[in-house]
């Protein structure tokens, strides 16, 4: 049997606002296929879970079809809709124990529904015991209450009690939370045999190596809406929307090596209320809210894209009309944005540069996208800096084209340079070479504002510098701001120089060795910092780094460069754990460091 | 598994035998503190005038100076004394009169605690009806009024206004009935102390049960029993209902201990003739023996309901028996 979900949408009322947990859902599940639903806590899937039960709470309203093969299940009355539960639509519920009768045997609670439907109780509760049993669990934890019985344990038990009647449609809520990795890839196994044997199963979970891995169809879910579908193997290598990516990034996987990143701000509730306007006239109209604060939070715009104040890539336009889904050039995803997913904030095209006869940089192309830590790796001499310099725009290259944002560089920098280099921000190798000894602390921050006249007025610009310094934890007092940086330590001077790199709050950050001139406690307080800052502003970051080993604590993506080229390039995973090129594994060799069981080089001589 | 099981029991036991050692020598020593005596009692409001000397003869007469030891060592003989007011054994008495009370204050308990906990249970799985709204409303005020005032209440107007049901009494006296005219006139006896009872008890049982059944329908068990497509009846009491169960039934042995106390001002108001007028009596009449013994015999009691729901939760809820 196939479930059918269209234009599914729940609100749930509370006194004079309601809550909008589902905004017209797509949704199929079909015999055969492993459909799962993966988002923040919030984001309305357990609801879709209940929605397809007709379990929802009573204040809940809801528009739509949920069509099991032909029949609408939102026409049913209470009565027709309990007799497809449990034999035709069963469902695990999260959250293990709390879902079992404190008072009953587990076994009884598996056999219920059989007994209930007319199998005599002894015969119900023998074969409640095979299924336990096929569940991995012995039969004198059958006979237990469910207070006895381990997390684990009890997850077998709900699975067992859901195919106790064989159900062709199948809802898992959130099956491995909590769990051991061992109970968890037994129960992997036992919702991919659900596959094998023909249900239509909806897995609900915030595991996305396991939606990943099991699922065939994905639909990540954001504020009660669909952002993108895709399919279960592009989940962690290739999202197309900026929310699947930011979610994927957040999800610690054995593969992972970059430090964990959070996604900025919080998702809040979508709420739907009326106001008396002043006409008279209850103005209706939607928000995005903290719950418990649902007027200071302002009235956000009923239309336009719901990720927007999270996104790394949002432009002006994202705040305007409905955002409808889009299929992806590849076809495989569809997704809700109006730019077609992540886009590419910087594109280099055979891009080239020489000096003299030394050819720095040959033709390369690269492709940056929004909100992604791209690290440059390469041994001095490699051409990593004219690399960084030229996407800065520092550098001019001898050939080959740059598109930033969609706009090509060049032409952009010699039309109106001051609405470009806002949007770059750069930090160089030294610190203290980088920033004038004549300028206090404030005209170094302050510089850049006021050579692309972005800001005129003195409070606005003093504001703004104080800004920019407490976002590098850095003193906004008037003694610290008439420093000089011979007066200041590397680490601070360090981060003056990216407070003034983000005073203009740019798109892109373009980091050149930024800590290599500081000792390693002080190094890993200013990564950690920049670390954050890109995950809360938002930023592009192009990293550049003699370093391999630190490459892969910062990097979604690393290109490994050598003589003028970028030889390989990829996932930070694939490349440490799994390098194509010599010298990539030359580097990660070196990188271990000097081995003592080693013979000591001779010298040539 | 068997010896610590046991061990825990044996415990329990010792646990309760102390109780009711220190329960005997409360009965023993609190009833001697009332002031006043029963000759005082006795003969304070007769027309018999004594003079000193036979008052002093009287009152050595009726004087227990055989302190705690020995009023425990006539209890293991199971000798509980000797009323002074009435005249015979105490024991005879406390027979007596038990069987009344515990038809009345059982027969109340009973349907008062069925009766609220399926109104409960019903009015809890009904919610925010008009119905329940109505239900919850009416049972919070019938909850504020002591059986006191709704007895007065009831015996003013059923019985001395209406004339509809006896006043005094728990059958009449002297009559010759067959069985089925006699049970009728002691449940026509009966009605009105147990409306009263009822009356008193049956709203908090509804509140209780109610309570605890609008939360336990917040558990996620619940909606798995309904996800699994059970009849909602079955929803309702297997699953919802019996975990709903266990303060109820902490409420009817707690009540228990009220026995005495509830009856003792029912009884009285119709005058009925169980161990809460024999009480009332022994007090007013400062009858030592008497009082020791009804205490005594009510607090052993409670003890043992007591001892009894403990095995009773450990049926109910498997948890119980993982706690200790």
């Amino acid at each position: 049997m196939r479930i059918t979900i269209n234009k599914l949408t729940v609100q749930y009322t509370e006194d004079d606002h309601s809550l909008l947990a589902l905004d017209r859902v797509d949704l199929h599940l079909t015999p055969g296929r492993i459909t799962a639903l993966v988002g923040e806590s919030g984001s309305g899937k357990t609801t879709l879970g209940k929605a397809i039960m007709g379990l929802l709470p009573d204040n809940a309203t809801v528009q739509g079809e949920i069509l099991l093969d032909q029949d609408n299940l939102l026409d049913f009355d209470e009565a027709r809709m309990n007799a497809i539960r449990w034999g035709t639509v069963a469902m695990v519920f999260q959250n293990g124990a709390a879902n079992l009768n404190p008072v009953h045997r587990l076994k009884y609670q598996v056999a219920e529904p059989l007994i209930q439907r007319g199998t005599p109780k002894k015969r119900a509760l023998a074969l409640a015991e095979t299924r336990l049993t096929d569940m991995g669990l012995a039969p004198e934890l059958a006979d237990r209450y469910p207070h006895e019985l381990s997390g684990g344990q009890v997850q077998r038990g709900l699975l067992a009690m859901g195919l106790i009647l064989d159900p062709p449609v199948l809802i898992l809520d959130e099956p491995t939370a909590a769990l051991d990795a061992v109970t968890k890839s037994f129960i992997a196994d036992v919702i991919q045999d659900c596959r094998a044997q023909n249900r239509s199963v909806l897995l609900i979970t915030h595991d996305l190596d396991l939606a990943g891995a099991l699922a065939d169809e994905i639909a990540v879910l954001y504020l009660g809406q669909v952002m993108e579908y895709l399919p279960g193997r592009h989940l962690m290598e290739r999202p197309a929307h900026p929310y699947t990516l930011a979610l994927a990034r957040a999800f610690p996987t054995m593969d992972a090596v970059r430090d964990l990143g959070g996604i900025r701000g919080d998702a809040f509730y979508r709420m739907v209320h009326a106001h008396a306007a002043e006409n008279g006239t209850a103005h209706v109209h939607t928000h995005v809210a903290a719950p418990d604060a649902y007027h200071e939070g302002g009235h956000a715009p009923p239309e336009g894209c719901l990720f927007k104040p999270r996104c790394t890539q949002a432009v002006p336009a994202c705040a305007l009309g409905q955002v409808e889904m889009e299929i992806t050039p590849d076809g495989d995803h569809r997704v809700r944005c109006i730019r077609g997913g992540i886009a590419s904030i910087l594109e280099f095209e055979q891009v080239a540069k020489s000096y003299g006869r030394v050819t720095a940089l040959h033709a390369t192309d690269l492709t940056l996208m929004a909100g992604e830590v791209f690290c440059l790796v390469g041994e001095t001499g490699s051409g990593k800096t004219t690399l960084a310099m030229i996407a800065a725009g520092a550098v001019s290259p001898d050939q080959g084209n740059r598109i930033f944002q969609g706009r090509d560089m060049d032409g952009w920098m010699e039309k109106d340079p001051d609405s470009l280099a806002p949007r770059i921000g750069i930090i160089y190798q030294n610190p203290a070479e980088s920033v004038s000894h004549r300028l206090t602390v404030f005209e170094i921050v302050a510089e850049p504002l006021r050579i692309h006249k972005t800001v005129t007025d003195e409070a606005a610009l003093k504001d703004r510098v104080c800004a920019a310094l407490s976002d590098v934890r850095l003193s906004t007092s008037p003694e610290f701001l008439k420093r000089y940086p011979h007066e200041l330590n590397m680490g601070a001077i360090q981060r003056v120089c990216l407070a003034r790199a983000l005073v203009h709050e740019p798109d892109l950050l373009i980091a050149d060795e930024p800590t290599s001139a500081l000792d390693p406690s002080v190094q890993a307080k200013v990564l950690k910092m920049l670390l954050t800052l890109q995950i809360e502003k938002g930023l592009t970051l192009l990293f550049v780094t003699h370093n391999i080993g630190l490459a892969r604590k910062v990097a979604d993506l690393v290109g490994v460069m050598a003589g003028g080229r970028i030889i390989e390039s990829g996932p930070a995973a694939r490349i440490i754990h799994h390098p194509d090129h010599d010298y990539t594994r030359t580097l990660i060799r070196s990188a271990r460091g000097v081995n003592p069981s080693r013979p000591a080089v001779s010298s040539p001589l | 598994m068997q010896s610590p099981a046991r061990h825990t029991w044996l415990t329990l036991v010792m646990a309760y035998l102390a109780a009711a050692l220190i329960l005997a020598f409360l009965s023993h020593s609190l009833p001697r503190m009332l002031p006043g005596d029963f000759v005082t009692a006795m003969y304070g409001s007769s027309d018999v005038t004594l003079d000193a000397q036979q008052e002093a003869e009287l009152r050595a007469y009726f004087q227990d100076d055989s302190g705690f030891a020995g009023f425990l060592g006539r209890l293991l003989r199971l000798d509980w004394g000797y009323s002074y007011t009435f005249l015979a054994p105490v024991s005879t008495l406390f027979f007596d009169a038990l069987p009344w009370t515990l038809v009345l204050m059982g027969t109340a308990h009973l349907l008062s605690s069925l009766l609220g906990f399926v109104l409960g249970v019903e009015a809890a799985w009904r919610r925010g009806t008009r119905t329940e709204k109505a239900g919850v409303g009416i049972m919070t005020v019938l909850e504020g009024i002591p059986e006191l005032c709704s007895g007065a209440l009831l015996l003013l107007v059923f019985a001395l206004h209406l004339g509809w049901f006896p006043a005094a009494g728990a059958q009449t006296a002297y009559a010759d009935h067959t069985f089925v005219q006699q049970t009728a006139d002691r449940l026509h006896h009966l009605a009105l102390p147990l409306t009263t009872l009822i009356l008193a008890y049956f709203p908090g049982n509804f509140l209780l049960a109610r309570a605890g059944m609008v939360m336990v329908m917040k558990s996620p068990f619940v909606l798995t029993a309904r996800a699994k497509g059970l009849p909602p009846v079955r929803v309702r009491y297997a699953h919802a209902a019996r975990n709903a169960l266990l303060p109820l039934v902490t409420r009817f042995g707690l009540r228990f201990a009220f026995m005495i106390t509830g009856a003792l001002v029912v009884e009285t108001i119709f005058s009925y003739p169980g161990l809460g007028t024999l009480l009332f009596n022994a007090i007013a009449m400062r009858d030592l023996p008497l009082i020791q013994g009804i205490v005594l015999a009510a607090s052993v009691m409670v003890l043992g309901v007591n001892l009894a729901l403990e095995y009773v939760y450990t049926l109910l809820d498997p948890r119980v028996a993982h706690a200790s």
